[in-house]
């Protein structure tokens, strides 16, 4: 909201500059975001008057206009469609700055020399007007500076105001605090209506069907009125405060509610179609016309105000096309109402239109400001449009909402703040505010306080203690660095897991990546086919449809942006969370999930030639990861997944449980992600691994007795799994066998076709003795047989 | 000897050697010893041509490994003794050969560090769902339906009924319906709003809340321990004012502005000349709030904060664009080692 400071200033009599008076505002709650000087682009701009208007030959466009600036005549170009001889219009003089960063400097167009600009409003910063020039009034003398003829030299103030302040969103409730802040009045414009003879209930009744939805409804009629241009004062008020001008009528009605902030419509009365106002909800599909020409097929939830037969307005959002105030308008029908903010806000979204009017009664309008809101733009409509005023408000108000009253303890006030305000003082707040304190019992522990209603989020002790904070302002409250709460801080298991994991990823050589929860749900459903899929009801964006049932695809949704930027060796993990719609009993989940991938290539040196990635980069780190958190029998077994690559596409398992899949992306899917690179990914949900993983981590007594370590070194079926192979050497090696690793794989040229070489360490230890190289023999004998029988090895270099 | 046994004892025994050498030379020399022209391993390579047909594939592939392994141990000590420096010149100016580390994402580090402060202060560490129900996300928190303070928070539904939690406040109604006073927790996590996605504001982003409840908590408790925060997350020496702002939750509800730690107040880029940054919401706990838990206001007060993470991190990191941290463009995750 934006309000010109000299209004402030009208209002309150404050002396404090624009500067402070923000600043003190911001400390009580109406945020002032912005200060602007008013006359920032009226430097070197002075009244003008047009005393000859030429033609360019070759352009249709601009013409060349003489103006008079007092002391010299001026020739300059134009092409402002709106340009007549005898005008007075702003000149803007050589080296004037104006909006938007234009600077006037001399220039030649089309072979005349132009050495100034006539200007619109917006080049003036006055407006977004840029269609035509702006017209002074005929008043206003050549040669004086704009700023002093349209006495335009003024701050705009713009506040940023929080929802339950609907109270302040005017002049006079922004002035309401101001006087609060410095213990002083308001000074509300003094005006008198002189009423005609014929009686205004003789013209229109008023009849409300929803009392709860329209709790008061109040009209005046005025006859005889001419709709022209408002004066300058009012079109200077409403364009300082952002709105634009449109002819008398609709400006006062603006005028008033920017100034006191009750929102009032006028209807045409002649083309209004009755005598009589109906408030009552919309029929199921009614049809109306709002004012901006839109055709809406309505529903109850819109409150309507009718003539009876048809709606000529949806209560409070916009006034109806029919009864619209118009160029022959005559008469009118001033409406004042009050309106449930809820009933306000259903039907603003049902129509899903937004407006000033809206805005103030969806947070809350004074059901008793009516009376001055209304009398103030008959006021107006007398004075500034030659209406006859008729006699008497119909005022349609069937039960009166009163002033609250709320029980408000000092004591506690202070017991919430930390303060120690004395009973006297926050009675001054109270009353400062425009509050009456009542009802005092004579040692003042209990104070009633009676709010006006003007003030509707007021309602209870704790919304006037922190009235009592506000106005006395936060710097007030002491800080106190004092520790309270309980004595203990535990960490949880889950969070602790969660650090300990991503340490363990990151010391492994992968960067973090963090998801956004969002999926598009054809990718989704491409890599993680069959799977349910929670739809978001409202989307943004195609991109945004769905929330992500597997971390995969936004990973590859990562690795594609990387490679865009020439990124292409990658190690990443993220740990994060998957969604679910809900199961068939209803029960919602989530859960966090680990996922790892490498793509790309090792990190050369000059020491070190770089290699491609590849599926045992990423099982070596999650073989590192069964050691961290000592999760049992830990291995890999072939199974199918839609987003793996036929080949490669795995099952990770922990004491037999499925714990997580590992693969190389399938290459169709990753061309959606125009991925060329093979990409291994591994995805692991965490409850699973939380659930298997050891957290005890007992100490196992160092080996006293020396290892024996023998190489073997076999050739196999190709098909055979080392696996498989490490698993009958431990079988066959017996306790004793305390490491059995692969260190050597070979297939080629020196190797049957089909076939393949693998050496195997087995390194042999007792913790009873040191073995005699007879008993590691004859271990090493059991294992070299157990090898010919299983799998038919041969046993090489013996 | 059979050429096998051969290998496998000049394996052994080069092996012990090229182990116990202690110098550039002594290596030098092994390596003549055993490879040179007239070297041992080189002499079994020049009997191969003796060895009967069937027999001479495996033993010359045994040899010719044992060469290959030998040369590849010598190289690699050759280049140890370089390093440490002995007789060869050595270039302190190659870049070192560690291996990688991975970046933990800024915002985690971020939302760590703030964390690491309040729990230091005694806060302990919660989270919730991130898909909520209406009842907890708003309801419980006085949001009443068909209330404009809903618009401060625009919303993604989910096809169910629920939605996409808004703040991680949520997690607070569920705690305070749960457990008994004193309470005192930080909610940090992900929430989404229905935002257009600009450098400035996302679908998605990180919040931190956290809420104390307990008999005789008062807003100076809450300054307080605000404070105490700021100082030790943005500096010691900050100045800070709490004006009135508006929360359904808390009442009265304030909005904490830090002075611009880059320029010190004086007005910068930074703090769009205003000398001033805005860090968080705060107040104290609406008695709403706690009567929907079930909990007596008046014996109990509290009070409850709740900052972005994003926010912070892109004003203490100086990130120009809010979009990078979903990105995951490794050459910013990779800044922030």
């Amino acid at each position: 909201m934006k309000l010109p400071y000299s209004w402030l200033v009208e209002l309150t009599g404050s002396k404090w500059p624009a500067e402070e008076m923000g600043e003190r505002l911001t400390l009580c709650g109406i945020a002032c975001e912005d200060i602007e000087p008013t006359a920032r682009y009226f430097d070197k701009v002075v009244v003008g008057k047009v005393l000859d208007i030429k033609s360019i030959p070759g352009a249709d466009k601009i013409r060349q206009a003489t103006v008079d600036i007092g002391k010299e005549k001026l020739d300059l170009v134009c092409g402002a469609p709106n340009l007549k001889v005898g005008q007075k219009v702003p000149v803007a003089k050589l080296g004037a700055k104006l909006a938007g960063g234009i600077e006037i400097k001399k220039a030649h167009i089309r072979g005349i020399e132009s050495s100034g600009m006539i200007c619109s409003e917006s080049e003036l910063g006055i407006s977004q007007e840029h269609t035509g020039i702006l017209v002074l009034d005929d008043k206003c003398r050549v040669g004086v500076s704009l700023a002093k003829a349209l006495d335009y030299d003024d701050y705009i103030m713009t506040f940023e105001l929080t929802p339950n302040r609907g109270d302040s969103m005017s002049a006079i409730g922004v002035a309401r605090d101001i006087a609060a802040l410095s213990s002083s009045k308001i000074i509300r414009p003094k005006f008198k209506i002189k009423p005609s003879k014929e009686k205004a209930g003789k013209c229109i009744k008023v009849e409300i069907e929803d009392t709860t939805a329209c709790p008061r409804y109040a009209a005046r009629i005025i006859k005889d009125i001419t709709i022209a241009d408002s004066p300058w004062w009012l079109k200077k008020k409403l364009l300082m405060c952002g709105i634009r001008p449109i002819n008398n009528v609709v400006d006062i009605s603006n005028f008033v509610m920017l100034e006191c902030g009750h929102p009032l419509h006028a209807f045409d009365l002649n083309r209004f179609g009755s005598n009589k106002v109906v408030v009552r909800r919309a029929r199921k599909n009614e049809i109306f016309k709002t004012l901006d020409e839109k055709e809406h097929k309505l529903s109850p939830e819109v409150l309507l105000i009718t003539n009876g037969k048809k709606a000529e307005a949806a209560a409070g959002v916009m006034g109806g096309l029919d009864s619209e105030v118009g160029e022959a308008t005559t008469d009118i029908l001033l409406e004042a109402a009050y309106f449930n903010p809820a009933v306000i806000r259903r039907s603003r979204k049902f129509l899903n239109m937004t407006s000033e009017s809206q805005a103030r009664f969806e947070k809350g309008v004074d059901p008793n400001g009516i009376e001055y809101a209304i009398d103030r733009a008959a006021y107006l409509l007398q004075e500034l449009c030659g209406g006859s005023v008729l006699s008497g408000m119909v005022d349609c108000y069937p039960k009166k909402i009163r002033p609250c009253k709320v029980a408000f303890r000092p004591q506690r006030c202070n017991d919430l703040l930390g303060t120690n305000y004395k009973t006297s003082l926050m009675k001054k707040v109270f009353k400062d505010l425009g509050f009456k304190v009542a009802g005092t019992n004579s040692n003042d522990k209990k104070l009633s306080v009676i709010v006006p209603t003007f003030r509707p989020d007021v309602e209870r002790e704790v919304d006037l203690i922190e009235e009592i904070a506000r106005i006395r302002g936060y710097a007030e409250i002491p800080d106190v660095a004092s520790n309270m709460g309980p004595l203990f801080t535990p960490v949880h298991p889950q969070d602790k897991f969660k650090e300990d994991m991503r340490r363990l990823m990151t010391g492994q050589g992968f960067d973090e990546i963090m998801g956004h929860g969002f999926d598009d749900s054809r990718l989704a459903s491409l890599v993680n086919p069959n799977q349910p899929l929670l739809k978001i009801s409202n989307p943004n964006s195609v991109e945004l449809n769905v929330m992500r049932n597997s971390l995969i695809s936004f990973a590859l949704t990562v690795i594609k942006n990387n490679i865009a930027q020439r990124n292409l060796d990658l190690c990443l993990f993220e740990y994060g969370k998957v969604y679910f719609p809900p199961d068939a009993k209803g029960n919602w989940c989530e859960e966090y999930r680990l996922l790892v991938l490498a793509t790309g290539q090792t990190r050369q040196s000059w020491r070190d030639s770089s290699r491609k990635y590849d599926y045992y980069d990423l099982a070596g780190v999650l073989e590192n990861l069964s050691s961290r958190f000592k999760m049992p029998g830990f291995e890999f077994s072939n199974s199918s997944f839609k987003c793996f690559d036929n080949q490669l596409s795995f099952e990770i398992k922990s004491d037999g449980k499925v714990i997580g899949k590992i693969g190389k992306i399938d290459n169709a899917i990753a061309a959606k992600f125009d991925l060329k690179q093979a990409v291994y990914i591994a995805e692991l949900p965490i409850p699973g691994l939380i659930e298997l993983s050891d957290n005890k981590r007992l100490f196992e007594a160092l080996p006293i007795y020396p290892a024996s370590s023998r190489d073997l070194a076999i050739v196999v079926d190709e098909t055979v799994k080392a696996g498989d192979i490490v698993f009958k050497v431990r079988e066959a090696a017996g306790k004793l066998a305390e490491h059995v690793s692969i260190f050597d794989l070979y297939q080629g040229k020196q190797i049957a076709k089909g076939k393949k070489s693998l050496a195997i360490s087995i390194s042999y230890r007792s913790s009873e003795s040191s073995l005699e190289s007879n008993q590691v023999d004859e271990r090493q004998r059991l294992v070299v047989g157990s090898l010919k029988k299983e799998f038919n090895a041969e046993i090489r270099d013996k | 000897m059979p050429l096998l046994e051969q290998i496998i004892q000049l394996e052994k025994e080069a092996l012990e050697r090229i182990g116990n050498s202690d110098s550039l030379d002594s290596l030098n020399a092994i390596q003549v010893e055993y490879l040179g022209r007239k070297g041992k391993v080189t002499a079994v390579l020049k009997q191969l041509k003796d060895v009967p047909p069937q027999k001479r594939q495996q033993i010359g592939a045994a040899a010719n490994k044992l060469r290959v392994k030998l040369e590849n141990l010598l190289k690699e000590k050759q280049a140890a003794f370089a390093v440490s420096g002995t007789k060869t010149v050595f270039d302190p100016t190659l870049p070192g050969t560690a291996p990688r580390v991975g970046a933990p994402h800024i915002i985690n580090q971020v939302m760590g560090e703030i964390c690491q402060i309040f729990y230091g202060m005694g806060f302990e560490i919660a989270h919730g769902p991130h898909i909520e129900t209406d009842y907890f996300n708003f309801e419980a928190l006085n949001f009443p339906r068909d209330h404009p303070a809903r618009d401060m928070q625009d919303t993604f539904f989910v096809e169910g009924g629920r939605l996409l939690r808004t703040h991680t406040t949520p997690v607070q109604s569920r705690i305070l319906a749960s457990r008994k006073p004193p309470i005192k927790i930080i909610t940090p996590g992900l929430c989404f709003r229905y935002e257009t996605i600009t450098t400035r504001s996302h679908v998605a982003f990180y919040q931190v809340d956290g809420f104390m409840v307990d008999e005789g908590v008062t807003m100076a408790d809450l300054k307080g321990a605000l404070v105490a925060f700021c100082r030790e997350y943005f500096g010691k020496g900050l100045k800070y004012k709490f004006r009135p702002s508006y929360f359904p939750f808390t009442e009265p509800s304030a909005e904490l502005d830090i002075s611009c730690f880059l320029c010190d107040g004086r007005g910068c880029q930074l703090c769009k000349y205003s000398g001033w940054l805005e860090i968080l919401g705060c107040g104290m706990i609406d008695p709403h709030v706690l009567e929907h838990a079930g909990i007596d206001s008046e014996k109990y007060t509290g009070y409850a904060f709740g900052m972005g993470v994003e926010r912070p991190a892109m004003l203490k990191h100086k990130i120009t664009d809010i979009r990078m941290f979903f990105n995951n463009d490794v050459r910013f995750l990779r800044q922030f080692l």
